[in-house]
């Protein structure tokens, strides 16, 4: 009777040891566990260029890689201390809040209602449609486009919005759907239609792949902001992310945010203004 | 055609290791679930009643869950509960669980079918019961198991491609990866699509000439 009394305060003074531990460690936060394992948790998709998809051999490329590089590159001073957990869109939030990752940077579209169940980061990014046309053909410009009415076809990739999504810029359009990519730039080379609209960030690079042979309609609409996530209720770990991604838009480490900037959209983005600082104007 | 095969080309690695991953992983799975399974078929008939039931319990569990439900939560509730597992293990187990019941009850039937006669004619030569399971039950069991068995393993192997979803780089994540580079999308699934059916095909094969050499000594 004795010996097994004994064994359940045994038991049960362990079991507070653990839990004390694991206490003491979630007091440390996010952030020293990232430092003290040595190496950052990103979530992550595949199949999406130009934000995070495979390249031909294989490797995990993209603007979102190159901006969770950005974060590693700030906690260890080395850019390759990134584990990348590949994961679906629809296991971003999860992912996050069951602490399978550290942070998740996945074209996450900032929205008041996600905000309420994970932590955005400051944006690097702002998604809009965007019209491209074949360089030298009938309309240049999205005047042209606008000025000729119901005479213009716009293919786009299949969905729900899309009609609407296309009207709004230019309401007399014809609008064609499109099931994939491809046959949605098909139908603009082929000339069943005079522009395609899609998201700026594929028609840059898309652009940049195929350099010289299209031209931008120099209007965008439908803005979305981009940021990562993280898990709510660790400031210290929400702000380091913070102020990784901000100076790396407007500080020390923007080369790096450049160069990769261009190399996925093929544009430059304008330096960051030099004395007061431009984000408090 | 030459595009595609000079993409398919370009894409051969990755898309061998996804072929691999969905080998492997089918394989861990319906080794995990032929072990769980002889077992629970086992304690399915045999067991005193009050050691029945939880079996019952977990093959009616697996059996009433759609897969991908099984898999979500292979993944998600372990990390609940502290225990992070990765999405390949998270995976090899929900399969593995899932074949656990299928097969346990294809056990449990195989072992109902044969006359109980067989049990007492043991007995009265004076096996004991582990004797009577090994040398008289399990051997007739099991063949009358093998076609159905078969037929769990290639459902495995076509539910492996549901282990897209959690990030597991299978043959069908892999085959997304590459037509998120390429948009030739009709062109890559059916190149997968043609070796899921080229693998299940084999391994129908192979159960067919299994019976046939099992049959044979019936």
């Amino acid at each position: 009777m004795r010996s097994s009394a004994w064994k359940v305060v045994a038991g049960l003074g362990a079991v507070s040891v653990a839990l004390v531990f694991t206490q003491a460690a979630q007091a440390a936060g996010k952030l020293q566990e990232v430092l003290s394992r040595g190496k950052l948790v990103v979530g992550t998709g595949s199949t999406n260029p130009p934000w995070h998809f495979r390249d031909e051999s294989g490797e995990l490329v993209g603007f979102d890689i190159d901006v969770a590089k950005m974060i590693a590159k700030g906690l260890f001073d080395d850019d390759t201390k990134i584990e990348f957990v590949n994961q679906a869109s629809d296991a971003r939030i999860p992912n996050i809040v069951t602490d399978k990752v550290d942070i998740a940077c996945q074209f996450i579209t900032v929205t008041a209602a996600r905000a309420q169940q994970v932590a955005f980061t400051v944006p690097y990014y702002r998604e809009g449609v965007s019209l491209m046309m074949v360089a030298g053909g009938k309309y240049p410009d999205f005047a042209a486009l606008k000025a000729a009415g119901g005479d213009v076809t716009v293919s786009v990739l299949q969905n729900v919005f899309a009609e609407g999504m296309v009207k709004a810029a230019l309401p007399d359009a014809k609008v064609d759907q499109f099931e994939s990519v491809d046959l949605m730039y098909q139908a603009l080379n082929s000339g069943r239609a005079d522009a395609a609209a899609t998201d700026n960030s594929s028609l840059r690079y898309y652009m940049k792949q195929n350099e010289g042979r299209y031209v931008d309609s120099g209007f965008s609409w439908n803005p979305q902001t981009y940021a990562c996530i993280v898990k709510q209720g660790d400031p210290d770990w929400l702000n380091f992310v913070n102020v990784a991604l901000r100076e790396s838009m407007m500080g020390t480490t923007f080369p790096t945010y450049k160069a990769a900037y261009e190399r996925w959209f093929g544009e430059t983005p304008s330096d960051p203004q030099i004395g007061f600082p431009a984000e408090f104007r | 055609m030459d595009a595609f095969l000079a993409q398919l080309w370009i894409a051969r690695w990755p898309l061998f290791d996804g072929f691999l991953m969905t080998l492997g992983i089918s394989v861990g799975a319906i080794v995990f679930g032929t072990i769980l399974g002889c077992i629970v078929g086992i304690q399915l008939v045999f067991a005193p009643l009050w050691l029945r039931f939880p079996f019952r319990i977990y093959v009616d569990l697996m059996r009433g869950t759609p897969l991908l439900v099984l898999i979500l939560a292979a993944f998600y509730v372990p990390a609940v509960l502290g225990l992070s597992l990765s999405a390949a293990q998270a995976g090899t187990l929900a399969l593995g669980l899932f074949a656990g019941a299928h097969i346990g009850e294809l056990v449990r039937g195989s072992l109902q079918a044969i006359p109980p006669g067989q049990i007492e004619a043991g007995r009265s030569i004076g096996l004991t019961f582990p004797q009577i399971l090994a040398n008289v039950l399990l051997p007739q069991a099991l063949r009358t198991s093998l076609p159905p068995w078969i037929n769990t393993g290639v459902e495995l192997i076509k539910g492996s491609s549901l282990l897209s979803m959690i990030g597991v780089g299978e043959l069908l994540l892999k085959t997304q990866e590459v037509i998120g580079r390429n948009f030739m999308t009709i062109q890559f699934y059916v190149f997968a699509g043609i070796l899921y059916l080229v693998v299940n095909i084999a391994l129908d094969m192979l159960g067919k000439s299994m019976e046939r050499r099992l049959g044979a000594r019936l």
